[in-house]
């Protein structure tokens, strides 16, 4: 696991990140999450890990709401590199580079404490031309006003998930979130039609007739709903994923 | 000019070729099960070989004397088809052994040809085991034909015999997309084009092609293995009575022989199996990703074309010729990954004019054309 670096002349401590700090319910206990950024249990699943503050504290299971990512695009520049610790301080600096950079040039000061709204996040290139660009920032921001906007935590956070280094249990696990739009857990029709509707977007083309949506979400549960309960949860929707692990770039 | 059928001597001596991982591991039982015991009934004795490795079929059609079978089965998917037919064109006698009967039985996995005969055939679009079942049948009744097939040659200097279809960019993206979500049993294109789909994608290359012309007859190719007589080396530019499409940025192209693209996917409802035309579609760029998704619902009942969508186009070829800008985007034949590069080809209708065709599988004479 990752050991918190020394801290250097009074600069913010950086500690280990919990990258599932989202309901808790999603994931399995032993996974659950350290309090104050430092690491207490067996480390994570995963090799990559963004890096935060650790006196910003445990988030908590921040509420997200119903939209999730269906993140299809893969990142270019994956910010946030593997141990050893120095290069996760090298690479979450390059995303602190990039995050200031979208900032008004008189927040950069304090960029650790600003928030950059949505509009200004969808302006990266690997969001740009997203079909889930909003669902994505919805997923990460803890803007409590539901605005998309994203604190540099928020930001590291995002970045991480969708780094190359990210497991796809990380990628798969945030997906699911993201896709399950009303929150319940699982992926039911609704949710389906919502996933289909982002991938086609919204532009004045016409969208699916009822039936071809009906075709295609018939289409969908036939391919993925191993229970046949007419929903897709979490461990058949890893099914599928693991079978493809580009799906969720 | 009327087909011509050929029957199964009886009793009958098959090869069967069968690949154990097919159908999620399945396909061994699901011989012995099903297709068994209705060889038997009709005669048909079968040897069966259960094939270790990829080319392994290959080699053992190419190597191997064949003269003990009155017939070739593979209880597989499409892609051990393939290794059968340019194994069988491989050998020096080619011409003696592609009048063996050839016979497909879909073992689970890709099964686009014995979805497109069992279309022929006139029965109602079938599932898994139910469609083993009608081809078994088809077997037993021991009616054979003659089958097109193509050959594609390679900037690389490859040459190889395709049955089913060609292709580059999305379309086949989703085929070996798909392929990973095949180990359940089940093709799932459904999902594969929804991945495709969210990182689509536009291939920039030349696509060149001679138009079929109705009721032209196809001079006879000179032996050893068929020559390309349509086609002129990939290094020099296409003939002059050859169609240059003018587009050069393309979502996908395909060029499909057979109706079936995949079980549920009825591509080229008019194809059949030796009608000397090769189905090219191709999707121009600029095509949005509700109008691919529509085509692709569309295409379970082949009414993809009824849709006038104008950046879908398709017309019924001998030959064509693709190159690609870059090595960009996938290439298929008959399922079939393969290197990006510039490839041409041409149907070989009926490639023994002499005498018997034997490239076929056995099929029911096809209900007289709906018009």
């Amino acid at each position: 696991g990752l050991s918190p670096p020394a801290t250097t002349s009074g600069a913010k401590v950086w500690g280990c990140r919990q990258w599932h700090r989202t309901q808790g319910r999603l994931f399995p206990p032993s996974e659950a999450p350290a309090v104050r950024g430092v690491r207490a249990g067996p480390s994570p699943p995963l090799r990559a890990v963004g890096v935060r503050g650790a006196e910003a504290g445990w988030h908590g299971a921040v509420g997200k709401g119903p939209g999730a990512i269906a993140s299809a695009q893969r990142w270019e520049e994956p910010p946030v590199l593997p141990v050893p610790t120095a290069s996760l301080v090298l690479a979450s600096s390059s995303a602190y580079k990039r995050f200031s950079e979208l900032l008004p040039k008189e927040e950069r000061e304090n960029a650790c404490s600003a928030r950059l709204p949505e509009s200004r996040i969808l302006t990266l290139p690997e969001l740009r031309a997203n079909p889930f660009q909003h669902q994505i920032c919805r997923a990460f921001s803890t803007s409590e006003e539901g605005d998309g906007s994203m604190s540099f935590e928020d930001f590291l956070d995002m970045l991480s998930v969708f780094s190359d280094t990210a497991t796809l249990d990380i990628k798969s696990h945030y997906a699911f979130r993201i896709f399950d739009f009303d929150g319940d857990g699982v992926l039911d029709r609704k949710d389906l039609e919502k996933l289909v509707n982002c991938l086609t977007g919204d532009g004045e083309e016409s969208r699916l007739s009822t039936a071809e949506m009906e075709q295609l979400i018939q289409n969908i549960l036939e391919e993925s709903d191993i229970d046949k309960d007419g929903t897709i949860n979490l461990s058949e929707f890893q099914h599928i994923v693991s079978r493809s692990p580009d799906f969720t770039r | 000019r009327p087909p011509a059928y050929g029957v199964l001597p009886r009793p009958c001596r098959a090869l069967v070729l069968l690949n154990p991982q097919s159908g999620a591991g399945r396909a061994l039982e699901d011989f012995q099960a099903v297709v068994q015991p209705m060889l038997a009934e009709a005669d048909i004795a079968t040897t069966v070989f259960v094939t270790e490795r990829p080319h392994h079929a290959h080699e053992k059609v190419r190597d191997e004397d064949l003269s003990q079978w009155d017939t070739l089965v593979v209880m597989a998917g499409d892609g051990l088809l393939y290794e059968v037919v340019n194994g069988l064109m491989e050998r020096p006698d080619w011409e003696d052994a592609l009048k063996k009967p050839l016979c497909i039985l879909p073992g689970g996995s890709g099964n686009a040809l014995a979805a497109s005969i069992n279309h022929y055939a006139g029965n109602d679009h079938v599932a898994k085991k139910k469609l083993l079942t009608n081809c078994t049948f088809i077997l037993c009744k021991g009616l054979h034909t003659q089958m097109d097939l193509v050959s594609l040659s390679t900037a690389s200097g490859k040459r190889l015999f395709s049955f089913l279809g060609f292709g580059w960019g999305f379309i086949s993206d989703v085929d070996i997309d798909s392929e990973k979500y095949r180990r359940l049993g089940n093709a799932r294109f459904t999902l594969g084009t929804l991945q495709c789909l969210a990182k689509l994608r536009v291939y920039q290359g030349r696509l060149s092609y001679l138009p079929a012309a109705p009721e032209q007859d196809t001079p006879p190719a000179p032996r050893d293995p068929p020559a390309d007589s349509l086609l002129v080396p990939l290094g020099q530019p296409v003939p002059p009575h050859w169609t240059v499409v003018p587009e050069e940025e393309f979502v996908s192209v395909y060029a499909i022989y057979q109706s079936h693209l995949g079980t549920n996917l009825l591509m080229a409802p008019a194809a059949r199996l030796h009608d000397g035309c090769i189905h090219l579609f191709y999707l121009k760029a600029g095509i949005s990703r509700v109008a691919l998704l529509k085509i692709f619902l569309a295409m379970a009942r082949g009414t993809h074309l009824d849709l006038n969508c104008p950046h879908l186009r398709y017309v019924p070829v001998r030959a064509f010729r693709l190159e690609p800008r870059a090595a960009a985007g996938i290439m298929t034949v008959d399922g079939e990954a393969l290197a990006c590069e510039p490839v041409q080809g041409q149907i070989h209708g009926r490639l023994c004019p002499r005498g018997r065709q034997s490239l076929p599988p056995t099929q029911e004479p096809p209900p007289p054309p709906k018009q």
